[in-house]
């Protein structure tokens, strides 16, 4: 070996050390079977790919990725949302994943991992939507709904920060999936959903003039992965998080799904 | 029968040629188009999981429900009572509230009670605990089909037994067959005649009632068409072709259970007249 390529091997060496040495910091969960449950309605999270009916999106990729990084084997299960928190409360999963935030009052019933997501939540109208551009207008609207979703974010949002604070305000309409609600924004059922920025930037782009995003952005929430309480995993998972945060992981899934990922094509 | 009123039943079925002139004209569409045949190959996945939870849950409610009406008609008074108490609750309960009541209050009280029943085994190495995700999602929605349709079955059974003329059962009795004879060759035959129509209408109603497990994520034909369109935000296509699935399967099923009926009828005439 020449004095340039050992010069080049120990540069690379002590360049890649704090990688390795950080990568080794992670727990070996030495195999461990792990069940987690998403709702695969919530592109580009995570759906199922319209041409091939694989569940894909970017919580797939991520869980992969971690699973790889503790050496765990995982096991994709669906539930429908409505279900989701109480079914990984009883432990009948060992992780929810389906951009859920992270909320005081949801930590009675589970336990969350460190936020992997950060989202600013805009209004998407459609684009000939003239009457309001911003939460105020939209209150002042009298006969403007809101289409949600029961129990989401959103529909907290939509209730608390946009409208009066009455969960029964006959002004939002409530929907299964939020694809359910896309649809309903475009049928004119609904003249506004709330949804996170990145998600609605894609919606946008997909709908060919269709849509529009308006306003300022109503608060930021983060994403957390859920777990029954007291798991054993969430040391392990929050630690390869931080990982993938430091080495640039989750960024390039960002870019993958948000930017380059073409919705509804 | 000279004066009997018109029934659909003895038109020519126009109806049926109808209905299978647009379902040729629609499978026929679906074939020459990329897009509907791409719904479809995704979306079908999930019609095993129809036709099985249906054909189990009916096949269960089948069986309690016919243990209820025998019990409905039982010489005890508890046994009586127990069977009325069950119909009359569980027929009170709208099926979707049932689906998420056994899912979530059920199961895990079900396991909790198992647990701490079989404790003594457990601590002698003989059974493992039993665990919340033992009972999949869709055993607790086939359970929740099977304890809601019982109670109606149950009341569909008893009134066709009721039907059978007593003097039968008098007559049965003074010829010396068994409690267990007149049932089986004096009573039931008789009374199948009368339950089966109302037990196919169930049948049909619980191939579409299938579709309620969908609210617990239970991949059934009406899951993977809200997945679907969820993803595709093609909510037309997919669900013309949930509908036309769904009706492929209780059309045809509906004729299957006309044509049994009409046999057995013909075969009851023959053993009367022969």
């Amino acid at each position: 070996m020449s004095l340039l390529k050992s010069v080049i091997a120990a540069a690379l060496a002590a360049a890649f050390t704090p990688i390795v040495a950080f990568a080794a910091d992670l727990p070996d969960l030495g195999g461990k079977n792990v069940v987690i449950v998403t709702e695969n309605a919530y592109p580009p999270l995570q759906f199922m790919d319209p041409k091939t009916g694989e569940q894909i999106g970017w919580e797939y990729d991520a869980m992969d990725e971690i699973a790889k990084r503790l050496n765990m084997q995982v096991e994709f299960r669906n539930s429908s949302w409505d279900v989701m928190i109480q079914a990984v409360s009883d432990g009948q999963y060992d992780l929810g994943m389906t951009g859920i935030t992270i909320k005081e009052d949801r930590k009675e019933k589970v336990d969350f991992s460190d936020p992997y997501m950060r989202s600013e939540m805009f209004m998407l109208v459609r684009g000939d939507e003239e009457r309001f551009n911003d939460a105020a207008g939209f209150a002042a609207l009298e006969d403007g709904l809101v289409g949600a979703q029961a129990g989401t974010t959103p529909f907290f949002v939509a209730v608390y920060d946009v409208l009066d604070g009455d969960e029964q305000n006959a002004r939002i309409k409530l929907f299964e999936t939020f694809g359910a609600q896309v649809q309903a924004l475009y049928t004119g059922d609904v003249d506004l959903v709330l949804t996170d920025g990145t998600a609605g930037q894609g919606y946008v782009k997909s709908s060919d003039g269709a849509l529009k995003l308006v306003g300022e952005p109503m608060g930021t929430e983060d994403f957390g992965f859920i777990f029954p309480k007291g798991s054993d995993l969430i040391v392990p998972i929050n630690a390869a998080i931080a990982e993938m945060k430091a080495d640039g992981t989750i960024d390039a899934l960002n870019t993958k799904w948000f930017l380059d990922y073409e919705l509804g094509q | 029968m000279a004066h009997s009123r018109p029934s659909s039943d003895r038109d020519f079925p126009y109806w049926l040629v109808a209905a299978a002139a647009i379902a040729i004209i629609v499978a026929v569409l679906i074939a020459t188009n990329d897009l509907y045949l791409q719904v479809l190959s995704i979306v079908s996945k999930g019609v095993w999981i129809t036709v099985f939870v249906t054909l189990v849950g009916f096949a269960f409610a089948t069986l309690i429900g016919l243990v209820l009406a025998l019990m409905g008609l039982s010489r005890s008074l508890v046994l009586r009572q127990v069977s009325r108490f069950y119909v009359e609750i569980i027929r009170g309960v709208p099926i979707l509230v049932l689906l998420f009541y056994i899912a979530f209050v059920g199961a895990p009280g079900f396991v909790l009670a198992w647990n701490w029943l079989t404790l003594p085994l457990q601590e002698a190495g003989l059974v493992d605990a039993l665990k919340v995700r033992d009972i999949s999602l869709m055993w607790r929605a086939i359970i929740s089909l099977t304890i809601g349709y019982s109670a109606f079955i149950a009341e569909v059974f008893r009134a066709g037994i009721l039907s059978v003329d007593d003097g039968q059962i008098e007559a049965a009795e003074a010829l010396g067959l068994s409690r267990f004879q007149r049932f089986r060759f004096i009573v039931m035959p008789q009374a199948l005649r009368t339950i089966l129509p109302p037990l196919g209408n169930d049948f049909v109603a619980m191939v579409k009632d299938s579709s309620l497990v969908s609210v617990l994520g239970v991949a059934d034909l009406t899951q993977m068409g809200k997945v679907y369109a969820s993803g595709s935000f093609r909510f037309f296509e997919t669900y013309s072709i949930v509908a036309y699935i769904y009706l492929l399967l209780t059309v045809g099923l509906s004729l299957a259970l006309r044509a049994f009926e009409r046999r057995l009828r013909k075969a009851g005439n023959n053993g009367a007249h022969g």
